[in-house]
């Protein structure tokens, strides 16, 4: 555009504007996270009364608005629900496309969890593959501590 | 699980960062300004051709005359004279890329020697020594951190004369 632009005589400036942000987890979250950093264990929030299992973890049942506070641990393999794949560059993604994201069912929970997949052909991703999620070595108590799940062999 | 609960629980922060990037036009007349900044180290503007005024920064209509300002250019002296400053403890934002620029310079307003009136940074940082600076020259920033107009200027040095 810039070469298009040049007899006109203006000038095109790259401008980037760069907000940082912080929340907090809360006290599930940080939970949630923590596990995951310090044990490598993925847990989830079971609501009794509804005998339904959330991961990521909820502190509220969406149906019956109960506190949840039994703390179950979910399998690291799972199911994949639904699929998209992201062949577009953004500065928001953690990683460089093609991105396959994940809807995965873990084994034990009830929810999906939003995750990418990796060691996968984009082409050759169907619903209802088994995935299992490989941890990173250096974890930072961040949903990207996994690094992506996997095909189960 | 046992031995944690008579501590203090550790709270999570999810930090992140989204840069918005953008590209955005100048326009004709400020594009004057940031090409020669950028290719010729000098600051340039327009002259009203009625009047006879220097815009600063270059306008397309005369304020005064209200006429076409048109492209009567003229290079503006990178020498000048302090005529007031801040002293700056917290770093600003550099408008072009929004982080904060490095190690605060003092903001002064220059009154530079073909009378226009700039704002921009003097290098003399030590509070004590910036009363006494009084005339200063541009420096610029080296090639190919060029091209964000007036911040191509990297500060204003004190001269002697």
């Amino acid at each position: 555009m810039a070469e298009k632009l040049e007899h006109l005589d203006v000038f095109i400036v790259e401008g980037k504007i760069d907000i940082p942000n912080s929340y907090s987890a809360g006290a599930v979250g940080s939970k949630f996270l923590i596990e995951l950093r310090d044990n490598k264990r993925i847990l989830g929030l079971r609501c009794p009364t509804c005998d339904r299992v959330y991961v990521p973890p909820s502190s509220t049942c969406k149906d019956c608005f109960g506190e949840l506070s039994e703390w179950v641990e979910v399998s690291d393999k799972g199911t994949l629900l639904s699929y998209t794949v992201e062949h577009r560059s953004n500065v928001v993604q953690p990683v460089s496309p093609p991105i396959v994201y994940g809807v995965i069912q873990l084994d034990g929970a009830d929810t999906g969890l939003v995750h990418m997949l990796g060691e996968v052909d984009p082409k050759h991703v169907e619903i209802g593959m088994r995935l299992q999620a490989a941890f990173k070595d250096e974890r930072t108590a961040s949903l990207l501590d996994i690094k992506y799940f996997k095909p189960l062999a | 699980m046992t031995q944690e609960t008579s501590q203090k629980p550790e709270y999570i922060f999810v930090n992140y960062s989204v840069p918005r990037i953008h590209r955005w036009s100048t326009g004709r007349y400020m594009g004057k300004v940031y090409k020669e900044a950028r290719d010729n180290k000098r600051l340039v503007t327009n002259r009203c051709p009625k009047c006879g005024e220097l815009m600063w920064h270059p306008e397309p209509m005369c304020g005064r005359c209200k006429v076409d300002a048109g492209d009567d250019w003229v290079e503006m002296s990178d020498t000048g004279t302090v005529l007031q400053y801040t002293y700056l403890v917290v770093p600003m934002w550099d408008p072009h890329r929004g982080e904060r620029w490095a190690n605060p310079h003092p903001l002064a307003t220059i009154l530079l020697d073909n009378g226009c009136y700039i704002y921009h940074f003097l290098e003399e940082r030590d509070s004590e020594k910036l009363a006494s600076v009084k005339r200063v020259k541009a420096v610029w920033k080296e090639d190919g951190e060029r091209g964000n107009g007036i911040n191509d200027i990297l500060y204003f040095r004190a001269i002697e004369e």
